[in-house]
């Protein structure tokens, strides 16, 4: 499966008619221009080869019929132009005619093949696709009646058990289906929340950029999570010499979060967090480093696919956090990736690129 | 400025929820009566309209997604003959919503699903904005957590020490602080701060934002009072026990 990503279109079904057989001509007439230039250095044999170069280009990159249409035109220059009697469409002998006939059934051999060949891998490109829509929709149905069940069943459980014994029950056990109803609600708030973020962005990432401080980012992140974290160390810095940087700070303060989460998430409660962001040339770059086990070598790409998940049993949710900030950061023309730490633990290092606010300095002078 | 952490509303303050859900209902009814509030409730937007019109609540909490009414046009109509305030209930991702409502004249907004005590915290400190409770004490003198502000001499000091801010660094500040706790939308900072004619320029906003943050807070990565609401605006957290 690979990761979210903003689809690219086909470079277009190719140009309309029209255009393919004029610039087939172009081609041709191009060979033409070539195999005349060289024809008082090379045999005869080896200026139908630069026709049939030219074939083979056209077949590569217009249909079929245009291809053939070349193969045509390319034994007719050649003839015109490159046998005796010259600018006449005559033949001086039976051989010729035979080099004429050879050098059509090659050209249409060369242009059927190819087409073939560009036919066969759009249509296995085609199946990959459909293979990983299949494999989406599995993996995305499993997610949901499993993430979505289970904390759902636990609520329900809950409920009904403090509405039939609630006489029966003493205090603490209420207080405790109570945090388990509030908890689970929030897991199921927070699956769904990834899972239709993950749709919204499979569909294209539309950033709405503007020029923010970091820190303001990084500070949003942090407030919102504040009631998850239950006084975890939370260290940054953010230097505020940094200078602002271009982004869609919604979509930014989401990919905080969830670096943020996933490092509370899969590390001791004891253990700090690091928050630390630097300039790189002309990149800003954010790392968010903790103490926990790590991501293993093997898992250091996989964790960016749809759907993938730590090791550890104790951590649920759909997988798709890290995904999610990979679609945010390409949108922006970053680069994320993840890494263990030497000492131990893991990292999630991402970069964004800095472009010069339009006249800010002078203007904000100017406000003052 | 500490304050215990359930410190009760204005007395017995009249509520109108204006919420179509009925389990969202019945939810915000059992809270707030256990708060203290009195609650009517209207299932849409035309009987909300009315309610509020014939009972002239202290507060309406209105859902912006109502089936027959445009909550935001609500704001608009309830905004031509009262000031009362409007607390709008939002979906997590509608920040376009919420800067539409807030700048139609809504006071603040919360998130659906609420966070515990979200709720209560937000009317708390909306009522206390527009009740006669004064933030400052007899010499003009607000200070929350290390940073006292002195408005009478236009002053600022953090664990004691004077700090110096620009006249539109102390502009800023001084809007902030008397929407304290609310929310207040870019649109409505720029205004008052730079002007009706400036209200498009956020970024020179987030400019003087983050030259405040330097100067007055700890960690300007870590606010413990300049809060960032990402898309929709700012708000100044003088306790943050009391939002808790």
């Amino acid at each position: 499966m690979k990761s979210l990503q903003i689809q690219a279109r086909d470079p277009a079904p190719l140009l309309p008619w029209l255009w393919e057989f004029a610039a087939a001509i172009a081609i041709v007439g191009l060979c033409a221009i070539v195999a005349v230039g060289l024809q008082p250095y090379l045999p005869e044999a080896n200026l139908i080869m630069i026709f049939l170069v030219g074939v083979a280009v056209i077949a590569a990159r217009f249909r079929r019929q245009v291809a053939i249409f070349a193969s045509f035109a390319s034994v007719l220059s050649f003839d015109f132009f490159c046998v005796k009697p010259y600018l006449s469409f005559w033949i001086s002998g039976v051989e010729y005619l035979i080099t004429l006939v050879v050098m059509f059934a090659v050209a249409l051999l060369i242009s059927t093949m190819t087409s073939r060949i560009r036919r066969e891998a759009a249509s296995a490109a085609d199946r990959e696709l459909r293979a990983q829509t299949e494999s989406m929709r599995t993996s995305l149905l499993s997610a949901i009646s499993h993430d979505l069940r289970t904390p759902l069943a636990s609520i329900g459980g809950a409920a009904a058990t403090l509405r039939s014994h609630w006489d029966r029950l003493d205090e603490p056990t209420r207080v405790d289906l109570l945090h388990s109803i509030s908890g689970e609600t929030e897991r199921v708030n927070r699956l769904l929340h990834n899972l239709l973020e993950a749709a919204r962005l499979q569909d294209g990432v539309r950033l709405r950029k503007d020029w923010f401080p970091l820190e303001e980012v990084v500070g949003a992140a942090l407030h919102r999570l504040e009631p998850q974290l239950y006084g975890r160390t939370i260290s940054t810095d953010v230097p505020t010499s940094l200078p602002m940087v271009a982004m869609d700070d919604v979509l930014m303060e989401q990919v905080m979060i969830n670096l943020l989460e996933n490092a509370v998430k899969y590390t001791p409660a004891s253990t700090p967090v690091e928050i630390v962001a630097n300039r790189r040339g002309q990149m800003v770059e954010v790392e968010v480093r903790d103490h926990g086990p790590g991501f293993g070598i093997a898992n250091r790409e996989r964790v960016f696919d749809n759907f993938f998940r730590g090791q550890t049993d104790n951590v649920r949710g759909a997988g798709l956090g890290l995904a999610i900030c990979r679609a945010i950061i390409d949108a922006h023309g970053g680069t994320i990736i993840a890494e263990d730490r030497p000492g131990g633990g893991a990292l999630v290092r991402f970069t964004l690129p800095i472009t010069e606010p339009p006249g800010q300095t002078g203007l904000a002078e100017a406000f003052r | 400025m500490t304050q215990p952490l359930r410190r009760p509303l204005l007395h017995k303050p009249e509520v109108l929820i204006v919420e179509d859900d009925p389990q969202i209902r019945i939810f915000l009814k059992a809270m707030l009566t256990s708060d203290g509030c009195r609650i009517h409730e209207a299932v849409d937007g035309c009987d909300g309209l009315a309610q509020a019109t014939a009972r002239n609540p202290n507060l309406i909490l209105l859902d912006l997604g109502l089936p027959d009414k445009d909550g935001i046009g609500l704001i608009r109509e309830i905004r031509k003959w009262s000031q009362m305030p409007i607390l709008v209930i939002s979906a997590r991702t509608g920040e376009r919503d919420k800067i539409e409502a807030l700048d139609a004249g809504a006071d603040d907004y919360v998130t659906k699903p609420f966070v515990p005590g979200e709720v209560s915290a937000r009317i708390r400190s909306i009522f206390r904005r527009t009740s006669t409770l004064k933030l400052t004490d007899e010499n003009g003198v607000v200070s929350f957590g290390n940073i006292e502000v002195r408005l009478s001499t236009r002053r600022v000091f953090v664990r004691g020490h004077e700090i110096h801010l620009t006249p539109n660094e102390y502009k800023l500040l001084e809007v902030l602080l008397r929407y304290a706790e609310n929310v207040v939308t870019h649109r409505q900072l720029l205004k008052e701060v730079w002007g009706p004619e400036h209200t498009e320029e956020s970024q020179y906003l987030r400019v003087f934002m983050r030259q405040l943050r330097i100067k007055l807070e700890t960690d300007p990565a870590h606010p413990r009072h300049f809060i960032t609401e990402p898309g929709i605006g700012y708000r100044l957290l003088m306790d943050r026990d009391e939002i808790r």
